[in-house]
């Protein structure tokens, strides 16, 4: 655990410097993963389908993406550390379906030219949250994706604009003018 | 017999043990408070400085580990125990209870330094009159031996002492706090307020009174604390101790009196009795790491290691004297188990509000709806009555529950979204006998002590009172133009769940029909006193920690004058 000195400083240098690939702080299972390599708990062919949903759910902008933010690296020490076998092997199912579905919409996913996979991707993402029951596992995998890039420094500080300490409470912000 | 070693003993160092401690110290007693699990120290047990990136696995408890060591207090309480918090939740393999047939019950608690005054979600109302006069008017239960207007002195001092922020409202029922300033409404609360005032006559909706330092006094500056940062990571403890807990507050100022000895895990096993002098002649204890028995001698005292431990320190107790546990003449000891109750949130969504955001994140509560059932509303078909606790927040991140990949959902988490008003009923209880805790007839914990049996249930006026409080939840909604307006599960709460355990010794005139008398004070033993919520005569609907404060207070004040009296 920090001190708080350690926290501050932390802040300060968060604030003052770009700190998008130092995503996942002292948390000490996560290792930086790229799209060729297995994890701890996803298979090389996992990590890699992992790597393009993630990219293409949450991709870099003016702000990092997923990648940057090592969500795969993140996602498998929580399927490692955190989930139970049961969730383990609903996910990987889950992984197993999502992974054909994409086949049969794109041809071959892995192959998928980049208009090819958004178009295949958003296609699941609409039957998922239209009522195609068969597809929790993806509405599932998209929450880990999701809460893990804003927990991270980068998703939290850069895009969501986290604040550690307020310091007051205003209950009427105007969002156009900031006040 | 021989001098005793203290003044005075505490039993516990929570929201009522601390303040117990404190007032004895203060005045000039030498106190020793048993803490039965171990200590926290700020500086390395609060965690609400991490960061979120500096939290493994979204600062989720690993499942088999929930499975293994939190079935009941992660059932109870899911929202508050997490990877970084979870050293303030007992194990529930290590502390086990049982329930009777038919029935549940949620026992949700820490053990260790200021117990649940750490955890505790800071909604801070005093009890109003009727409430001290609904039992002898109903015929329910027994009278409280105290009325409104002899509590309000304590009351104020403690409340100048813990620091409560909220709003003068003159309401009768719900009296006002000394108060420091109040956390604003948001804009949709502000409409909501309007609409429900204007539309039911003496219905209101005021800012949540909560344990927070707004405008901090000299006294709160020099115990270390400072105003709330808003930021909305109580649950971890408070480095900057904003919120009120007895680690915070109560103890540091028992502390520098000189006149306080704290041990931790001491876990108490049972009092002596001496019937030569009817008196308590000793503290068993056994501690939690080596299991030494060691025995503290004390002129009085202080139970207040919560509604159920106290009763089970009591059963616990037995003697010729008090063959079915100290003090426990009357047969209350343990019964009249209590919890506020609650069934469906309601919730809606406010439109027109689009263009509006907060800054900072509040701490607890948004709006309050004291209690109108009873009150100025006398059409009901039940006892009593409850309050809303709630608040109107932008909807804002959604966790990727929304379709849509790319640019487009991720910058969408950045939109506030639209504003959802939430509201949830707490409702009284009544006391019931029926409700107790007893000791397991032969099941022991490892340090050899009886594990408690819950039989507790919920009756007809709870249920008919929490549909009704559903529905008047609803027309509020509706009145104030929300859409969309959803009620969740409508069971009741499980009892124990609001975590306000009270009533198993109860305060009374009669010592053949109640525990304690109108001081908290044992009418079987006179060096008995018992503030933790156990005294609860009726639970009203009002969160309870602050008048568990003040009638520790009031009765550290009365031990402390019958010492000085040498009555004790």
């Amino acid at each position: 655990m920090k001190t708080r000195r350690e926290f501050l400083q932390g802040l300060i240098i968060s604030v003052g410097g770009a700190s998008a690939l130092s995503a996942c702080g002292d948390a000490a299972n996560v290792v930086a993963t790229t799209a060729g390599e297995r994890g701890r708990f996803y298979t090389q062919d996992e990590m890699a389908l992992i790597s393009r949903i993630s990219d293409l759910v949450i991709p870099r902008t003016e702000t990092p993406g997923a990648l940057d933010a090592n969500v795969p690296g993140y996602l498998d020490a929580l399927m490692s550390d955190w989930a139970s076998a049961e969730t383990q092997n609903g996910h990987r199912a889950a992984l197993q379906l999502i992974s054909q579905r994409l086949d049969s919409l794109s041809g071959d996913f892995k192959a998928a030219s980049e208009a090819e996979a958004v178009a295949a991707l958003s296609e699941l993402d609409s039957d998922a949250f239209n009522g195609d029951n068969s597809l929790g596992g993806y509405r599932s995998l998209k929450g880990y994706i999701t809460q893990s890039y804003f927990a991270t420094e980068a998703g939290a500080t850069e895009e969501l604009k986290w604040v550690a300490i307020p310091g007051r409470w205003d209950p009427s912000v105007d969002i156009a003018t900031g006040d | 017999m021989a001098e005793a070693e203290f003044d005075a003993i505490v039993v516990g160092s929570g929201m009522s043990g601390g303040m117990s401690a404190k007032e004895l110290c203060e005045r000039g007693l030498k106190v020793l408070v048993l803490e039965r699990g171990p200590e926290i120290v700020p500086e390395r047990d609060y965690t609400d400085q991490l960061a979120p990136w500096e939290s493994d696995h979204l600062d989720n408890v690993a499942q088999d580990e929930i499975n293994q060591h939190y079935y009941k207090q992660y059932g109870g309480v899911a929202y508050a125990i997490k990877e970084s918090t979870k050293h303030f939740w007992v194990k529930d393999d290590e502390h086990p209870y049982e329930e009777a047939e038919g029935t549940s019950y949620d026992w949700l608690r820490g053990y260790h330094t200021a117990g649940r005054s750490i955890m505790w979600s800071r909604q801070t109302y005093r009890l109003g009159p009727q409430d001290f006069t609904a039992n002898l008017e109903e015929g329910v239960g027994v009278d409280w031996p105290v009325r409104y207007e002899d509590i309000v002195p304590w009351y104020e001092k403690v409340e100048t002492f813990v620091g409560v922020s909220g709003s003068e409202e003159g309401l009768d029922q719900l009296p006002d706090s000394v108060f420091q300033p109040a956390f604003e409404l948001t804009d949709a609360e502000k409409s909501f307020k309007q609409k429900v005032e204007t539309t039911f006559n003496g219905r209101n909706v005021i800012p949540a009174r909560i344990a927070h330092l707004t405008d901090a006094t000299e006294e709160q500056r020099a115990l270390g604390r400072s105003n709330c940062q808003a930021r909305n990571r109580c649950h971890h403890g408070c480095s900057f101790k904003a919120y009120f807990s007895s680690l915070n507050a109560t103890l540091p100022a028992a502390e520098r009196t000189g006149n306080l000895t704290m041990v931790h895990n001491a876990i108490v096993q049972g009092l002596d009795y001496d019937p030569a002098n009817n008196r308590i002649s000793g503290v068993r204890v056994v501690d939690a790491e080596t299991n030494e028995a060691r025995t503290y001698s004390s002129r009085v005292v202080f139970l207040n290691a919560s509604a159920i431990a106290s009763a089970m320190i009591l059963l616990q107790s037995k003697s010729e004297s008090f063959p079915t546990g100290l003090a426990n003449r009357s047969d209350q000891v343990g019964r009249n188990l209590m919890d506020h109750v609650s069934s469906a949130g309601v919730a809606g969504i406010m439109t027109g509000f689009e263009d509006k955001t907060v800054f900072g994140r509040r701490p607890s509560g948004g709006i309050y709806i004291p209690r109108y059932a009873n009150v100025t509303e006398n059409d009901k078909p039940y006892k009593r009555g409850f309050g809303f606790q709630g608040g109107a927040r932008p909807l804002g991140n959604s966790g990727g529950q929304i379709a849509g990949i790319g640019r487009d959902f991720k910058e969408a988490h950045k939109r506030p979204g639209p504003w959802r008003f939430s509201v949830l009923a707490f409702g009284e209880q009544l006391p019931n006998p029926e409700n107790r805790v007893t000791l397991h007839a032969s099941r022991r914990d490892r340090w050899g002590n009886p594990v408690p049996v819950f039989n507790v249930s919920y009756g007809e006026n709870e249920r008919i009172m929490q549909q009704e409080a559903v529905k008047d939840a609803q027309a509020m909604m509706e009145a104030a133009g929300c859409i969309n307006i959803t009620t969740s599960n409508a069971n009741l709460s499980k009892p124990g769940n609001r975590i306000h355990e009270m009533g198993t010794a109860r305060m009374g005139r009669d010592p053949a029909t109640s525990v304690l008398n109108g001081w908290a004070q044992a009418h079987d033993v006179p060096n008995l006193f018992i503030t933790d919520g156990a005294f609860m005569t009726s639970s009203a609907c009002q969160n309870p920690s602050l008048t568990y404060m003040a009638f520790s207070a009031r009765a550290a004040n009365y031990a402390a004058d019958l010492i000085s009296e040498g009555v004790i």
